[in-house]
């Protein structure tokens, strides 16, 4: 976070910056848009030029998946310059309008989404969820990321785990509709000052449970809370891990097998951003019968889907194959009858993707824990 | 440029199921999302538009309950200059003529331009505050305005006509607009700018500070008795076929036969 006072350049460390090229050469964008993050560092350090560059349409491809920070030798964030740009965007208003509605359900409802704050816990309803309340020690206090608790294509995200929990016997409990945007997508479509107010708020309520752990449904929530909400008290963690830990104290027990050829697609939040890679593949080689095979591109260098950055309400001037497009065709090549991620984004983007190929009759794009629901003994 | 927009905080009834409460004459709204009223959000954007283009000031007018402040914080965030908030129980809401007359209320007796309101709530849908508000406040209107040009001491309004047709009138000035959506692209008010307008003025009165007589725009006031609100019976349903594309046919056709249509 920066004060108004730092400069450009000294917000963004371009000084730093030695011009290696490691940043555009990794991006998954380039591919397909006109982006070239490498040259927006180098033109960002003249000043007068700023308002010019926020301007260019390419500021908007940008999915924030960290290839660009992953690869910097120097440690710097190149993306965030981008991100910094959309800020000078935002800040005049003048926005895409589903960029405009998606901001204010966040202020105005808690998520960007445009549903009712009151309808954020109906997923709950008909399931047995222990609520946390303020003050009371919980071991593990779930976030479910608006995402999850709205679009019920991915609800089941959040019903599984409960059953799961329920079953495994943990010491849990879930937010009512208290639960506020975590503001991951807040921060990457440059709204900084909602982001900061997003920070303020969600650490004041997260610190009232007593909580030793969050754990994260979405990686989005996962990494923005860890990396970026500097004073939460508790330890963050996404629930592949904690679901990991479960298998290995043999709490999770398999009701039948699944023989089924599965590859697991590395979300960027997960992965490049939360430094987790094993958890999701332990749980997914743990359901019986499952034959787990790789993308060429994994773990750090996997394919972004486009989903993040806040391009879920910015679409690109590209008309070139989506990457979620290519992901799909590339798990074809694979021959897996299953594409499996543990991120709500990466389902509606490779699951669009899948369908607009015309593969669904053969392939499936699962989310773990949808999986995890129909072979976990409940 | 002096104008004033009048904005209403309404429920957003496209995702919540609408239940009226059991007094049969209110809905209830406790699973309801509220912003602004669609149209009038328009027109701030145009008041703000003109703002630029020609330097003015800009008063909001709404009434309304406290939690709408932060509609009216937007609407300064976005460029207009202060608010005047009216909340008291004893207007006659239900009534567009009471509240027109409310809101002249607090625009009667000061120098103005042009007055800027949505065409239409999205709750109630009457279409006529802004002209009953024109009426009370003794100047010329024109609704479902899709484009303003300001001549010298008039306004030229593109209104929007059944069919696609639109019709161009020219008004003297002080006038009375209802915006149309569509008009512009509203803008975004970003947190800073909305925490920037915590420090214009947002000043809030009921009727009695603002030199209304409840006795006129009070329930004993109004002509319009709001005697039932109902969710209509469904009447007619569709019915989706299933099937391949012949079995389809022949399902369809058996339907069409069966009802005597061919």
């Amino acid at each position: 976070m920066s004060t108004e006072s730092q400069t450009f350049t000294e917000k963004y460390d371009l000084l730093g910056c030695i011009q290696c090229g490691r940043c555009t050469g990794g991006c998954p964008v380039t591919v397909r848009a006109d982006l070239n993050v490498r040259r927006f560092v180098y033109d960002a350090y003249h000043e007068e030029k700023l308002e010019e560059l926020a301007r260019l349409a390419e500021i908007w491809d940008c999915t924030a998946c960290h290839t660009c920070a992953v690869r910097c030798p120097k440690g710097l964030k190149p993306l965030e310059v981008l991100l910094g740009l959309r800020t000078m965007i935002i800040e005049s208003g003048k926005v895409e309008p589903t960029v405009r509605d998606a901001l204010q359900s966040v202020l105005l409802e808690g998520n960007p989404w445009e549903k009712s704050r009151a309808a954020r816990s109906d997923w709950m309803e008909g399931l047995d969820v222990k609520i946390a309340e303020p003050g009371v020690p919980v071991e593990n206090l779930f976030f479910v990321c608006c995402t999850i608790a709205y679009d019920p294509r991915v609800q089941s995200v959040a019903k599984n785990i409960v059953g799961l929990l329920n079953k495994a016997g943990i010491d849990y409990a879930f937010l009512d509709e208290s639960e506020t945007c975590c503001g991951s997508e807040v921060f990457t479509l440059g709204e900084e000052g909602l982001f900061e107010m997003l920070v303020e708020d969600n650490t004041e309520l997260l610190n009232e449970y007593t909580a030793k752990r969050i754990v994260c449904l979405s990686p989005h929530c996962f990494t923005t809370y860890k990396t970026r909400y500097p004073d939460l008290k508790a330890e963050v963690i996404h629930y592949t891990q904690l679901l990991e830990e479960l298998l290995r104290e043999g709490k999770l027990v398999w009701k039948g097998d699944l023989q089924k050829k599965i590859v697991f697609h590395d979300p960027c939040y997960l992965g490049k951003q939360g430094d987790v890679y094993d958890e999701p593949r332990a749980l997914l080689k743990s359901i019986p019968g499952v034959n787990l095979v790789e993308f060429e591109r994994r773990r750090e260098r996997s394919l972004c889907c486009e989903g993040g950055g806040g391009k879920m309400w910015v679409e690109s001037e590209s008309k070139k194959e989506r990457l979620a497009e290519t992901r799909i065709k590339d798990a074809k090549a694979l021959e897996a009858d299953i594409v499996a991620v543990a991120c709500p984004f990466c389902v509606l983007t490779l699951e669009d993707a899948m369908k607009g190929l015309g593969y669904e009759e053969e392939m499936r794009v699962a989310e773990i824990m949808e999986l995890l629901g129909e072979f976990v003994e409940a | 440029m002096k104008m004033f927009v009048c904005i209403k905080y309404v429920p957003d009834t496209s995702e919540a199921e609408v239940k009226v409460n059991p007094d049969g004459v209110t809905v209830d709204s406790a699973r309801f999302s509220f912003d602004i009223n669609d149209a009038d959000n328009y027109a701030v954007e145009e008041s703000v538009l003109i703002k630029e283009a020609k330097e003015g000031d800009i008063t909001v007018v709404s009434i309304g309950p406290k939690q709408s402040d932060v509609m009216i914080r937007m609407a300064m965030a976005k460029g207009c200059d202060q608010a005047v908030r009216i909340e008291d129980d004893r207007i006659a809401t239900h009534d567009p003529l009471m509240v027109a007359k409310v809101l002249a209320g607090a625009i009667k007796g000061q120098e103005f331009d042009l007055v800027l309101t949505g065409c239409m709530a999205s709750d109630d849908g009457h279409m006529s505050t802004g002209v009953a508000l024109a009426e009370e406040l003794g100047v010329s209107h024109a609704s479902m305005v899709k484009k303003v040009e300001l001549l010298d001491g008039k306004v030229r309004a593109h209104r929007e006509l059944e069919g696609g047709l639109l019709e161009v009138v020219e008004l003297e000035l002080p006038a009375v607009l209802t915006i149309q959506t569509g008009i512009n692209e509203p803008r975004y008010a970003p947190i800073r700018g909305i925490r920037l307008a915590q420090k214009k003025e947002l000043k809030v009165v009921n009727l009695d500070e603002l030199g209304v007589d409840p006795a006129v725009v009070g329930l004993d006031a109004s002509k319009v008795v709001l005697e039932q609100l109902y969710i209509p019976e469904v009447e007619s349903s569709a019915e989706f076929i299933e099937g391949e594309a012949e079995e389809k046919a022949e399902k369809l056709a058996s339907i069409l036969v069966k009802g005597g249509l061919v």
